[in-house]
């Protein structure tokens, strides 16, 4: 504790722990989260090691090993160490939280081309500009079109753990199946392949400190949809319908997807709602007008906002500048930004009632009497 | 340009879903759950074993039950439960069996005390 000597600090511990390695996980057991309860006093240095089983054959070693690491530091004069262990599942529906992500969010249609990807990149931008750090993932991994849509190509770098780097573009932190293959090879995928990649998506990207993460999904109800209801925490789910019957049915069934998984529906957006003619200023509802609002009415949920049909937008999209950032003024940025703060309205009441519950309370170690 | 923009007036709930607040063991071969209505359930442990809906214990065309009689030993009991997205729970069995995913309203409809039945 004197001023004069040397005191070490956390970061000096966890680097020599990040050269020891468990050898059954080929990683280093900082990078694993084996170490708890790490506390300096001093020259006197303690802390716990975690392993996923207490029957570890090299137990004993990589407690030696740890030991004289810490003890080769300069200002360390004791070290305690307590071996623990922490039994985790090995089934792929485990929980994996994303680090730096405060809120998932994603956007899903029952059906494809209601204008997901367009609306998704536009909400993203649309949040941005409300100050906010938003990331935009485009987990529609059979047809990737966000790379497109934000004129990003090339493939993401990769940190020194093997981690993804998002791109960036427009102060967006941006992921996609589109980086990481070419743009006519064909992506065909099994349905575990397709929870493989997803969950790698949410746990190896690097989004670091993001307010909102937007998750553009691939249309309909199936193994994507489910990876990540199980996988990601998500915070709530906003559906894309346009005003036509046929897309309206698909909507209640994502409706009724979310709602079976227990994920928040913060709304339902109409896309391609009306079309303002630019000769006669009049508003032509182009596929029937009111149904989302009416849907929305009948199943209880929210209904955020319409977004018109708008040349501009397409163009826009297809050129790489998404409406948003290419034109702030006009009425159909105004429609995003509507519907993009009544998301987070929405959100924040969705999140109040979800902190009540603490996931922990919902985890248990059974205890028999022969363990205790 | 105010027909575009439509705030959100109503008050709708956000989400009126049935979950657990806590997630307890009561005893040897016992779990207790705490349910954000108030409601406290207690499950012989092996009943929700025996209630597992996963594909191996379910037909999954004919919903026909695929468990053997016998094959569930008497103490069977978990060994760890973990939260599955917000919307069940899974449990690691001392049989082996962790493929089940049990949905709250599924573990709520087991709920066997007197109010439940």
């Amino acid at each position: 504790m004197s001023d004069v000597a040397h005191s070490v600090s956390e970061e000096d511990v966890l680097y020599v722990l990040r050269t020891v390695q468990d050898p059954d996980l080929h990683k280093d057991i900082v990078s694993l989260g084996f170490i708890k309860n790490l506390v300096i006093e001093g020259p006197k240095v303690s802390f716990d090691v975690e392993l996923t089983t207490p029957a570890c054959p090299v137990k004993e070693q990589l407690k030696q090993e740890c030991f004289d690491k810490v003890m080769d530091l300069d200002g360390v004069l004791e070290t305690n160490i307590s071996m623990t262990a922490n039994v985790r599942s090995r089934t792929v529906q485990s929980s994996i939280s994303i680090t730096g992500v405060k809120n998932v969010l994603a956007v899903a249609s029952g059906k494809g081309g209601v204008g997901k990807s367009t609306a998704s990149t536009n909400i993203a931008l649309a949040l941005k500009a409300t100050g906010a750090r938003v990331g935009l993932l485009d987990a529609d991994i059979y047809g990737p079109s966000i790379p497109t849509m934000l004129g990003i190509e090339g493939a993401p770098e990769r940190t020194a753990e093997n981690k993804l780097v998002p791109k960036e573009k427009f102060g967006l932190r941006v992921m996609s199946m589109g980086f990481l293959v070419s743009d006519d090879a064909p992506v065909i995928w099994r349905g575990p392949m397709v929870h493989g990649i997803l969950q790698q998506f949410l746990g190896q990207v690097m989004w670091n400190d993001l307010d909102y993460l937007i998750v553009d999904m691939p249309p309909g109800t199936g193994d994507a949809q489910l990876t990540l209801t199980q996988s990601a925490p998500l915070a709530g789910a906003v559906i894309i319908t346009t005003p036509q019957d046929v897309s309206l049915i698909d909507a209640r069934r994502g409706l009724r997807m979310f709602e079976k998984v227990n994920v928040p529906v913060l709304g339902l957006i109409e896309n391609m709602s009306f079309f303002v003619c630019d000769s006669c200023d009049a508003r032509h509802d182009i596929f029937r007008h009111g149904g989302g609002k009416k849907v929305s009415e009948e199943l209880g949920i929210p209904f955020l906002g319409e977004i018109p049909i708008d040349p501009d937008i397409a163009l826009s999209g297809d050129k790489g500048v998404p409406i948003v950032e290419r034109a702030p003024q006009s009425a159909s940025t105004e429609a995003y930004k509507a519907i993009a703060s009544n998301m987070a309205s929405r959100l924040s009441m969705a999140s109040i009632e979800l902190d009540l519950i603490d996931p922990e309370d919902l985890k248990l170690q059974w205890k028999t009497t022969s363990q205790q | 340009m105010e027909n575009y923009v439509s705030a959100v007036t109503e008050n709708l709930p956000v989400t009126n879903v049935l979950r657990p607040t806590k997630i307890q063991q009561i005893g040897e071969h016992t779990l207790g759950i705490t349910w954000n209505d108030g409601h406290e359930s207690c499950y012989p442990v092996k009943v929700l074993r025996e209630a597992c809906e996963c594909a191996v214990c379910v037909d999954e065309w004919s919903g026909e039950n695929r468990i053997m009689p016998g094959t569930i030993p008497d103490d069977v009991h978990p060994i760890e439960i973990n939260p599955v997205g917000l919307y069940g729970i899974r449990i690691d069995w001392s049989d082996g069996h962790n493929s089940g995913i049990y949905t709250f309203p599924h573990v709520r409809s087991l709920c066997s005390c007197q109010i439940c039945s």
